[in-house]
């Protein structure tokens, strides 16, 4: 049986998407993501006004090995974690909270959006889906990741890296 | 352990590149992003000092396309070899499902090597992980040198059972650069089947 990294599914995921968009409502922020600790977004909302994000996959990547770093500092000074993990540039900033072991929600603004509503906001978001994953139980999609699955996924392989080097 | 978003219907697997300083990993990864189509690559993201040594990771995503209908990713990440980036390895090993080891062939850097290969077992158990429990290849790197080592003798030392897939490879020249991606992520995908 494989089990997903964070049970964003079904009815689950039609909440935390609502929660999402509410956030950024209450923000004015761009963009909210949650990403799992690896580095992978598993969510993700747009404002409708925002501009085109950059690569998720790179930002959720940075996101996550920045949030291990700083964990890794606070550890060198006995502490668990930093409380807060604010990034603020000239016109763009990050939030960040977490969402149990597994996640982290990410939340982007500009200068158009108060850091302090952004960060009451965010943690208000972070609250509501913790409380939404504890009460999931609908069970995950029925995917078998079986022989077939593999097949299909090395005949791919096989069509991007070639059968030879050259 | 891979990552199913079934909301979005992928699947994600995290590659590391591992192995001594200046061995070849980030080489590898420059190579892959200049012979895949443009479709089938994310950007690719390093974080290098300015003599371009890397000091914290190289990252690349891969888009393999859609298996049973869901889009299917590799990402490819390397870590710092120098020994003294040893925090900056064991963050980026978090959640690996599959390891290339860039060995250097270079026969002054075959304790390196070993060295190298006793860090990445001592950082996987921090994440209660065993080598032999990893999907894990070598590739033996800079063939090319007028003095690399034996093959022979790079095996024993770096797998004296013969259990582990070996690649000969000069990466800068993009030989040998594919082949242990694709068996690591073969391995990565047996993996993901036996336990379905």
């Amino acid at each position: 049986m494989l089990e997903p990294s964070l049970d964003l599914y079904g009815s689950t995921f039609d909440s935390v998407d609502g929660i999402l968009r509410e956030l950024l409502a209450k923000s004015r922020a761009r963009y909210a993501l949650i990403i799992d600790r690896k580095g992978f977004v598993l969510m993700h909302a747009r404002a409708l006004w925002a501009p085109r994000p950059p690569s998720l996959d790179s930002f959720a990547t940075l996101v996550a090995s920045n949030y291990a770093a700083n964990r890794a500092i606070a550890n060198l000074f006995g502490e668990e974690g930093f409380k807060e993990t604010v990034q603020q540039g000239a016109e763009v900033g990050t939030y960040l909270e977490e969402l149990g072991a597994e996640a982290l929600l990410v939340t982007v603004f500009d200068s158009t959006a108060q850091l302090g509503r952004v960060k009451v906001a965010t943690k208000q978001a972070a609250d509501a889906i913790r409380v939404e994953l504890e009460n999931a139980t609908e069970a995950p999609p029925d995917v078998d990741f079986d022989a077939e699955f593999q097949d299909g996924a090395t005949a791919l392989l096989d069509g991007l890296f070639g059968t030879r080097d050259r | 352990m891979s990552t199913i978003n079934f909301s979005a219907r992928e699947i994600n697997f995290k590659i590391v590149y591992y192995g001594p300083g200046l061995s070849g990993k980030t080489t590898n990864l420059k190579k892959i992003y200049e012979q895949v189509p443009a479709e089938s690559k994310g950007e690719m993201v390093s974080l290098a000092t300015e003599d371009e040594r890397t000091l914290f990771f190289d990252f690349l995503p891969l888009d393999l396309g859609k298996v049973n209908g869901f889009k299917t990713r590799f990402h490819l990440y390397t870590v710092p070899g120098q020994v003294f980036y040893n925090s900056s390895r064991k963050l980026i090993l978090r959640g690996v499902d599959g390891v290339v080891f860039v060995a250097d062939s270079s026969p002054a850097r075959l304790r390196a090597n070993a060295e190298s290969l006793r860090n990445l077992r001592e950082n996987l158990l921090e994440y209660n992980l065993r080598l032999s429990e990893v999907p894990f290849v070598i590739q033996a790197n800079k063939r090319d040198l007028e003095d690399a080592i034996d093959m022979d003798m790079l095996k024993r030392v770096l797998d004296p059972q013969g259990k582990v897939p070996f690649f000969e490879a000069v990466a800068a020249d993009f030989d040998g650069v594919f082949e242990p991606l694709r068996a690591v992520a073969t391995m990565v995908l047996e993996k993901l089947a036996q336990k379905a």
